[in-house]
Order: C-alpha cells, then sequence, then structure tokens
C-alpha cells in the first residue's frame, strides 16, 4: 500500500515513542529496580537479588492494601457494569429520547479522574454535601473524614460514576444490535418483559459484558489513584490505601524508590494475570454467533 | 399425552377483523378500515407487493403492533389489547428469529418453558415434533450449525409445539434457496391438512399463495383487493390490480375504447364485440390467446423466449405489450406478423378508470378449463 519505505514508520513514530517514553521505559526501569537497592536521591545502587521482594512481602501493610484493591476491584467494578447495564435496558426499551440521552450520557466520560475526585469530595461532604440532612437527622452517621467504611463507600461511587459513560455505550449498542425479531419471536412463546431479559437480552450481550467486566476489573485497580489523592488521600488511617496509592505514598513520600518499584511490578503482574485468566477462563464459553 | 404428528385435532381457531386500522399519523395510513372474517382450520394466504401492510396485519393478528382501531376476535374473544402470549398465537418469521445461545431442543421447548411445564413433558413433546419435521438428529445442535432449510423447520416446530389454535407465517420462505422453498412448500401443506391450525401466511409469491391457500387475501395499500379461493382470483381477478398480480406471466391488460358495438385498440383494431363506450382495460391471459392464420388482430413479435415446456411471444399490438404463452409443441412463424384470435369467454373486462371488473361482461365468464389447458 505505501511504496515508500520509511513513511509508515515515520507515520506511527509520534505514537511510539509515547508509549515507550511513558510505558515500556518505566515498565522496565520498575522491573530492573525491583532488584536493586536504589539510593533515594540518585547515584550509586546495589543489586540484592530478591531482597526487596522478601521485605515487601513480608509487610502486613502489603497485604492490607493488597486486600483493599481486591474489594475495591470486586465492588466498584461489578456496581461499574451492572448499574450502567440497568440504565442500557431502560434506554433500549423506551427509544423515545434515547438518542440525546446517548449523547449526554457520554459526556462524563471526557471529565479526568482528578476531577471527579473534587465533585465527589464535595458531594459526599458530611456538613454539607447530599448526605447532610441525613446526618442532621442521625448526627454522625456518615463521615468519610473519620469512617473509612464511609470513605471507601465515596471511593466506590465515584469510580462507578465515572465508569457510566463508556460501559453504557457499549452496553447499549450490544442491546440494539439483538434483532428486533428475536424479542418479538420470545414475546410470542410468552415471555415478559423481564424474562426476555434474562433468557434472551443478557446471554446475546455476554461479548459486551465480557469486555466491559474485562477493561472494569483491570482499570479498577490502577484508575482510581485520581480519586483516592483528590478524595481521602488514602484516609483515613489508611482504610483506603488501595495497592496503587501506598506505591505512589511509598516511592514519592518515603523515597522507597525499590519498595515501590517491586510493589510496582507485582502489581502489574496480578493484573497481567487477571486478565490473561479471564480470557483463558471466561472468553473461551463466549459464543459470538448470533 | 397422544404423539401430535399422528393425530388430527380441533384445536383451530376462527378469526375475526372487524375495522382494523393502523396509522403511524395523520398522512400515514398504513392500513385503512378492514374487515375480514378467517373460518377455523382454513389456510388463508395474504398475499400483496410490498409495503401493501400485509406483515403490518399479520403482527396486529399476533399482538407484535397495537391496532390504531378496530377489533380483533379469535375464537369470539376480544383479543385487540392482549399481551401477545395471551393471544394464542404462534409464529414462524421470515428470518427465523431462532434463539442463538440455544440448542434446536430447547428453542423448541421455550414457550413450554416459560409455561412451566414440566421437563419430563417438554421432552417428549419436543421428541415428537423432532420426529415429524426430521430434526430428531439435530436436537443438540445450535441455530449457527443448521442449514437454512433446517432452521425454518425448527422455526416451525418451535411454532406448533405448543398446538395453538392460530398459527401466523411472515414470509417463512423467502430466505430460501427455490428449490428448498417448493420441498418446504409441499411440506407446509402437509402439515397444515395434519395439525389443522387456522394459519395465516403473508407473502409476497404468487406462486406460494396459489398452491398452499385455501383462500387468498390481496392486499393492495392496505385495502382487501380481493378475498377468495386460488381458483377463483385466477379465473375472476375483480381488479386490474389483482390480474397482473397473478399468473406467471402475467395477465395482459389493453387499453381499448368501445364505440357501442366493438372495442378497439388505439390503432383502429377491433378486439371484441361489446356493447359499452367509453374507455376500459381489456384483460387476456397469455396462455389464453389463440395463434393461427385466421386470427383478425394483428401483432408484431419483439422477441421470443423459449421455456422448453411452452414459449413465451413478446409481441406489440398497437403499441401496447402483448404475451402470448404457446401451447406445447406448436411451431409459430416467428419472421411475419402474427394473426390472432382472442376466444371471448377468455376475455376479462375492467372499468377504465377504477380498473373494478365489469362482471359478465362478454356472457359466460372463463372457465376453470384455461388453466388446465395451460399447464
Amino acid at each position: 500500500m505505501f511504496s515508500h519505505r520509511w513513511l509508515p514508520l515515520l507515520l506511527v513514530a509520534p505514537l511510539m515513542l509515547l508509549v515507550v517514553l511513558f510505558f515500556y521505559i518505566p515498565v522496565f526501569q520498575a522491573f530492573y529496580w525491583s532488584f536493586f537497592l536504589e539510593q533515594p536521591f540518585g547515584g550509586g545502587s546495589q543489586f540484592v537479588g530478591l531482597e526487596n521482594f522478601k521485605r515487601v512481602l513480608s509487610d502486613p501493610e502489603f497485604w492490607m492494601a493488597g486486600w483493599r484493591t481486591i474489594v475495591f476491584m470486586l465492588t466498584a467494578s461489578l456496581l461499574a457494569v451492572v448499574v450502567p447495564l440497568m440504565l442500557a435496558i431502560a434506554a433500549d426499551r423506551r427509544i423515545a429520547l434515547s438518542f440525546p440521552a446517548r449523547n449526554i450520557l457520554v459526556w462524563p466520560k471526557g471529565v479526568a479522574g482528578a476531577s471527579i475526585g473534587v465533585v465527589f469530595a464535595f458531594l459526599f461532604n458530611p456538613f454539607v454535601g447530599l448526605m447532610a440532612p441525613f446526618n442532621t437527622l442521625f448526627p454522625g452517621a456518615w463521615n468519610p473524614g473519620i469512617d473509612g467504611t464511609d470513605a471507601f463507600i465515596t471511593l466506590v461511587a465515584a469510580h462507578v460514576w465515572s465508569g457510566i459513560p463508556f460501559n453504557f455505550v457499549i452496553l447499549l449498542a450490544g442491546l440494539r444490535s439483538i434483532p428486533h425479531t428475536l424479542t418479538q419471536a420470545a414475546a410470542i412463546d410468552g415471555a415478559g418483559p423481564w424474562r426476555r431479559i434474562f433468557d434472551v437480552q443478557l446471554p446475546l450481550i455476554m461479548p459486551q459484558l465480557f469486555l466491559t467486566f474485562v477493561l472494569e476489573f483491570t482499570e479498577s485497580i490502577t484508575s482510581v489513584f485520581a480519586l483516592i489523592d483528590t478524595i481521602t488521600k488514602g484516609g483515613p488511617g489508611g482504610s483506603t490505601t488501595l495497592l496503587v496509592y501506598k506505591i505512589y505514598v511509598d516511592g514519592f513520600s518515603g523515597f522507597d524508590l525499590s519498595g515501590a518499584s517491586t510493589q510496582t511490578a507485582i502489581l502489574m503482574v496480578f493484573v497481567l494475570l487477571l486478565a490473561a485468566c479471564q480470557f483463558f477462563y471466561l472468553g473461551r464459553r463466549i459464543n459470538y454467533e448470533r | 399425552m397422544v404423539a401430535i404428528g399422528t393425530t388430527i385435532r380441533d384445536a383451530s381457531a376462527d378469526i375475526e377483523l372487524i375495522g382494523v386500522t393502523k396509522t403511524y399519523d395523520a398522512k400515514n395510513v398504513v392500513i385503512p378500515p378492514l374487515s375480514v372474517a378467517l373460518r377455523p382450520g382454513e389456510f388463508t394466504v395474504i398475499l400483496g407487493p410490498s409495503g401493501c401492510g400485509k406483515s403490518t396485519l399479520l403482527q396486529m393478528i399476533a399482538g407484535l403492533e397495537r391496532v390504531s382501531g378496530g377489533k380483533i376476535l379469535i375464537c369470539d374473544r376480544e383479543v385487540q389489547d392482549l399481551e401477545p402470549k395471551h393471544r394464542g398465537c404462534a409464529m414462524v418469521f421470515q428470518n427465523y428469529a431462532l434463539y442463538p445461545h440455544m440448542t434446536v431442543a430447547e428453542n423448541m421447548a421455550y414457550s413450554l418453558k416459560v409455561a412451566g411445564i414440566p421437563k419430563a413433558e417438554r421432552n417428549e413433546r419436543v421428541a415428537g415434533v423432532a420426529k415429524m419435521l426430521g430434526l430428531s438428529d439435530l436436537l443438540a445442535r445450535k441455530p449457527a450449525q443448521l442449514s437454512g432449510g433446517q432452521r425454518q423447520r425448527v422455526a416451525i416446530g418451535r411454532a406448533i409445539i405448543r398446538e395453538p389454535g392460530v398459527l401466523l407465517f411472515d414470509e417463512p420462505l423467502s430466505n430460501l434457496d427455490a428449490q428448498l422453498r417448493h420441498d418446504m412448500r409441499v411440506e407446509l401443506a402437509d402439515l397444515h391438512r395434519r395439525i389443522g391450525a387456522t394459519s395465516v401466511f403473508v407473502t409476497h409469491d404468487q406462486v406460494e399463495a396459489m398452491t398452499l391457500a385455501d383462500r387468498i387475501l390481496i392486499l393492495n395499500k392496505g385495502r382487501v383487493e380481493q378475498f377468495d379461493t386460488p381458483k377463483a382470483i385466477y379465473h375472476h381477478p375483480a381488479s386490474v390490480f389483482v390480474a397482473k398480480f397473478i399468473g406467471a406471466p402475467p395477465m395482459n391488460i389493453l387499453q381499448v375504447t368501445g364505440d357501442g358495438s366493438v372495442l378497439r385498440l388505439p390503432d383502429g383494431q377491433a378486439v371484441a364485440n361489446y356493447s359499452g363506450k367509453g374507455s376500459f382495460q381489456l384483460g387476456i391471459r397469455p396462455e389464453d390467446i389463440s395463434v393461427n392464420a385466421g386470427g383478425s388482430i394483428k401483432a408484431r413479435i419483439r422477441y421470443r423466449e423459449d421455456l422448453g415446456s411452452h414459449e413465451i411471444l413478446e409481441t406489440e399490438i398497437g403499441c401496447q405489450q402483448l404475451r402470448i404463452a404457446t401451447p406445447f409443441g406448436v411451431e409459430i412463424d416467428t419472421t411475419s406478423v402474427l394473426s390472432l384470435t382472442f376466444p371471448r369467454g377468455r376475455l376479462h373486462l375492467f372499468d377504465g378508470e377504477t380498473g373494478r371488473a365489469i362482471p359478465e361482461a362478454f356472457g359466460t365468464a372463463a372457465t376453470t378449463q384455461s388453466m388446465k389447458e395451460y399447464q
């Protein structure tokens, strides 16, 4: 297609440069550093083998952060798929205003995670936010600044909200692609709207559900950083310190560059394994035929 | 339960449409008030060109489209406001509409499962229907692993497994190739004879209509042009529309003018005696025209199609097109001008403006003879 030998390379060069500079080099750097003891302000380093891994894996703080990460991953990504799924099913049924709705609902996709964090910090503020009236009835019932569970719920809510646009669009597209006659056939067969959701619609949007789940699982682990940093700063009392935030704190506040690199390596391997498992065990069972 | 394959049930329902209308807005009238009655156990074919409202009519009977007005009665019960599942209709769709994630057996058993019928009975009935339709070896397959004909059989099986009083078909054969379509047509006719449900079959294919129907309902822009037996529709078309729609090749329609004693073509040739005055449309089927040396009507040949069993001659008569089907074995000299005779008993006369038939215009109307001669 291209007669010029260097033109294709030239065209992909800017993207390649970005990916190499901000992804591959840091990734290899992190793996490399996880086997060395780095000095906090640069200068010499010392090869220590698996010492960094021994140190990190014997640290209870690491396991706590890991556990919170898994809890967050399961609750937040489940809700971030189920809530858009309900919206999509509703939008699919009442198509009168679905065109503007589809467009308006996709806008939050353009909002940066940090901005969402600021908004939700305000929304869930115990004194002026949405829960303030609730607090006047039951004083002290809601306070994410003191109560770790409340802070965690705030994070989950913010994450789910930010996940709605993309997942909504994907799932709605899946629902809209189900042939109309299939719904009609199910109606003639005697299935009501609820029954049709579980017997016809959900099985037929399995590819879309799988895609959103895979993306959510992997993304919820990393993209939550912006929310934590703006809403809770990992508090109160470390209750919202997920692994990705702990890495940042260890590395940039504690200057434990080797420890942070080691945790990064572990987290990355975990995410890779997770995605691989999903593809091998779930992905194979999905029928893409229509 | 007795296997349905062998029994002839008497569960058929009668369907009555009273002033049924469908409009999307003031300008967009799909079906103006329409009233017809279908007898129990009857096989009715709704025939018409695309966009004539035939599928809409079927969907309104099924409950998939709301009626804008009027009543639909199934077994003397008003059903127009009921959900599809309460109407006792089963339907076969054009694109089969099989559930792609279910096996053949699950597809057929789905309506029974929704109805809460125990698994043992479901399996028994699936086995019975599968045997009847020759699907026994395919029960574990998914629809994607089936051929078009097999999918259509599954769709039919899914419809009849509930033993519905009303069976609706929405162009079920149009996705099949010609040979398969013929085979399925024969099977459908046989199936209808065995299960006896009141059937409504929508198609734009006149051959399907002629061969399957007890009665054909011909729709044109939502209006009933004619509702009669295939024979009556063929031999006594009620309008130019019907005359042109039925028959292959269709009936010739010639513009003629009556001067009080004879009907003349625009070029002045007299084609028949008739006492009426004014403009008319004269119809004659290609197979009813006889080509002989003594004929008084002259036509020029433009080209000929040899179909083996007979030939179709494309001719021109007074600037109008005229098709002639020659009987088998008759050699015709195609180099010269043809001499034709229009047998008086085979002529059809239609009003020049409305296109409605003028019955008994030439005394005794066409008989059933011509169809036999043709074949």
